[in-house]
């Protein structure tokens, strides 16, 4: 486990206001079943729970990752296009450009769909909108914890906890955290875990 | 390094002085393979190689090559050495890049005996030590003479009991494992050909399994604890079962295939194709048939005891609590008999290709002894009438049992199987019911859950659906009840947490013999 050297200093090292759930029902539709009752808890709402969301630098990073990828390859073709003069070059242009615009749109509501939650045992993470997740990790389960950060990620400040429990399906991984916030999640975790460590 | 001062000297041990020569012929039955496949490219030239003075340079060089094999592996052999304390196994090894590797015997999650063709005629065998750390964490001791290996295997399993050597502690309440007899009544399933419901078991013991009552003082050295055979696997099911599989199947469709063409065509060369398909296919076969040759389950106070293969024998001891899941499965052949194969989840039996061997509980159960062996694992199922709640869970569907299924909407995601997608949580386990072509149903005791999951699709939130997924150790078993209403799911996930906390507050300890503390 290490901890990435915060390199710039935080703006925001303390857990992130969780404000941000209160617009998050707005990405639910309103499906076949409108008169859900209220009291009974959402597939992904559980009751009583406070999601913390991640930092919003993520999106940056994705989407400065985005543009790496798909820039030049526009850029390329767009020259081949006005060099070669043939007309079919635009429509591959096209659709890059079309997915940048897609991947622009999409990625700032994927990280604001990103969340967890610490509770009294165990660790929810959330992640998706059109295909959604949710993990509940009990804290004795959890067999190691990781931090990790690319030198891209430490660029913005951001660093990713992925906790392993004996279970390789256990997908929970909370990317986009600021490297304060990683290293607090990192001991909490661990030290939670002593608390209820139990066998496999 | 630091282990060394914590064993004491007379404690480390070698394996068998034979193991390099038995280890060493199979590298030498390559090289000389590798030769002949190249000689064989020009048999000519090779033959006259062979006639002249050629054939004793060949056998020289395969003498070299057996010798310098023969060396290294000599090498091996005496820098390996292991030593069983109370609490681990040391295993020292490596020639070049030594490894010293310590396995917590309270970590320990199972135990085989395993004797390959050779060296079961040679009387020798190999013991593996598995515990929960991913691929390559096993310790392996090979090879071992065979009583010594059977000696080994209760020893180890009676410290991983919590158990201490009789030498060392003497304390008076110290259970032997040999006399644990009367904890476990195991009924007369796999003889007598009556239908003994798993639920007279249950009823007739109830502590089946846990700590026995009459604990006696210990006799000198640890026995082997005693086993009552509860299933065996005749071998003609065996055979029908391996016939009735999608390899046979194709096989047969790829003859008449061959056939027809080869009249139409009027020309036999497309029969010619066939000869590798048929190696490929017996292969295959011969791989089931093999593994699953005389397969037996017993139960002991150490746990699960299995035993199969022709060839290559294995003895697997599984103790108490150490299976994640099970998983019984009926794959559309095998309808008419109604048989099951049962396979389960055993943290560390994870990797690596002889996986799918060892997590095999039953190869072809027929439904009861299904039952007995989902009751092997799971004493107590946690209902007033366990043998209805299996009937519901393997061939029911709907509401059947007490299982809460899939709503109507999930007609449209699963048109064929939604009735049968289901979910019954009991006192002890979560029962996940699936498939109407190949029948499935997975069992998870609450203790033994990772991590829970949900997961929801586009089409899955228009009709108000989720799926619910129990993450359990790498194995055949992964559980998950698909299309369940999404107010259920939200429900199921939030009391299956609570109940995996406080089953698990609840278990037995890892050293199962201990009292809990």
């Amino acid at each position: 486990m290490t901890t990435p050297p915060a390199e710039r200093p935080t703006d925001q090292p303390a857990p992130h206001p969780s404000d941000r759930t209160a617009d998050l029902p707005g990405d639910r539709p309103t499906g076949p079943t409108p008169d859900r009752p209220t009291g009974a808890s959402l597939p992904f709402e559980p009751e009583g729970v406070t999601w913390t969301p991640v930092s919003g630098r993520l999106a940056t990073a994705r989407l400065t990752a985005l543009a790496l990828w798909l820039g030049p390859v526009l850029a390329l073709l767009v020259v081949l296009a006005l060099a070669t003069g043939a007309s079919w070059l635009w429509v591959p242009a096209a659709v890059v450009a079309a997915l940048g615009l897609w991947g622009a749109l999409l990625v700032p509501r994927q990280v604001r769909a990103l969340g967890y939650a610490e509770r009294a045992d165990d660790l929810l993470v959330r992640r998706g909108i059109m295909f959604r997740q949710l993990v509940v990790v009990p804290y004795g389960r959890m067999q190691y914890v990781d931090v990790s950060a690319g030198p891209f990620a430490r660029r913005f400040g951001i660093a990713s906890v992925q906790l392993h429990t004996a279970s390789p399906a256990t997908t929970a991984s909370i990317d986009g955290l600021p490297p304060a916030e990683a290293a607090r999640l990192r001991d909490r975790l661990a030290s939670r875990g002593e608390a209820r460590l139990a066998g496999l | 390094m630091s282990d060394d001062d914590r064993v004491p000297a007379q404690a480390w041990r070698r394996v068998h002085p034979v193991t390099p020569a038995l280890k060493g012929w199979k590298t030498l039955v390559a090289v000389v393979a590798i030769v002949g496949y190249q000689a064989a490219d020009d048999v000519r030239s090779a033959a006259d190689l062979l006639g002249g003075r050629g054939w004793l340079i060949a056998l020289g060089v395969v003498v070299l090559v057996a010798l310098v094999g023969w060396g290294y592996a000599a090498l091996a052999w005496r820098h390996m050495r292991f030593a069983v304390t109370d609490e681990a196994v040391h295993l020292h090894s490596g020639v070049l890049f030594r490894t010293q590797r310590q396995a917590r015997l309270d970590r320990l999650q199972a135990v085989d005996v395993v004797q390959p063709l050779l060296a079961r005629l040679l009387g020798l065998a190999e013991l593996r030590l598995e515990v929960a750390g991913g691929s390559g964490s096993a310790v392996q001791l090979a090879y071992l003479r065979e009583p010594d290996a059977q000696r080994l295997r209760s020893e180890l399993l009676a410290l991983a009991a919590g158990l201490r050597r009789p030498s060392a502690a003497g304390a008076p309440g110290s259970a032997a494992p040999g006399t644990a007899g009367p904890g476990i009544a195991v009924p007369a399933v796999a003889g007598s050909g009556t239908t003994t419901l798993p639920g007279a078991p249950v009823d007739a013991a109830p502590h089946a399994g846990e700590h026995p009552a009459g604990a006696v003082p210990a006799p000198a050295a640890f026995e082997e604890a005693p086993e009552q055979e509860v299933y065996a696997l005749p071998m003609p099911r065996l055979i029908g079962a391996s016939v009735r599989s999608g390899t046979v199947v194709g096989l047969v469709l790829l003859v008449i295939g061959g056939v027809v063409a080869a009249v139409v065509a009027r020309d036999v060369s497309p029969l010619a194709v066939l000869l590798p398909a048929f190696l490929g296919f017996g292969g295959a076969l011969w791989g089931r048939v093999n593994a699953g040759a005389s397969f037996r389950a017993a139960l002991s106070p150490d746990g699960i005891r299995l035993r199969h293969g022709l060839t290559e024998q294995r003895a697997q001891t599984v103790p108490p609590g150490r299976v994640q899941a099970v998983r019984l499965l009926q794959p559309v052949l095998w309808r008419g008999p109604d048989w099951w194969r049962v396979e389960i989840n055993v943290a560390g039996y994870s990797q690596g290709q002889e996986a799918s061997r060892a997590t095999v509980l039953h190869p072809v159960a027929t439904r009861d002894e299904a039952a007995t062996a989902l009751w092997l694992v799971l004493p107590d199922l946690g209902v007033e009438d366990p043998r209805a709640l299996v009937e519901a869970a393997l061939s029911g569907r709907d509401e059947d049992g007490g299982f809460t299924p899939a709503p109507r909407a999930a007609r449209w995601v699963d048109p064929i199987g939604w009735r049968r997608h289901g979910v019954r949580v009991t006192r002890t386990a979560l029962l996940a019911r699936s498939g109407r072509v190949v029948r499935q149903v997975s069992v998870v005791p609450h203790e033994r859950t990772q991590s829970l999951g949900l997961e929801q699709g586009p089409v899955q939130r228009r009709l108000g659906l989720a799926s619910f997924v129990v993450h359990s150790t790498p194995g055949p078993v992964a559980p998950r009840v698909n299309h369940l209403d999404g107010r259920v799911a939200a429900a199921l996930l939030d009391e299956q947490a609570e109940r995996a906390r406080t089953a698990r507050a609840a278990a037995r300890p890892e050293q199962w013999m201990r009292e809990r503390v």
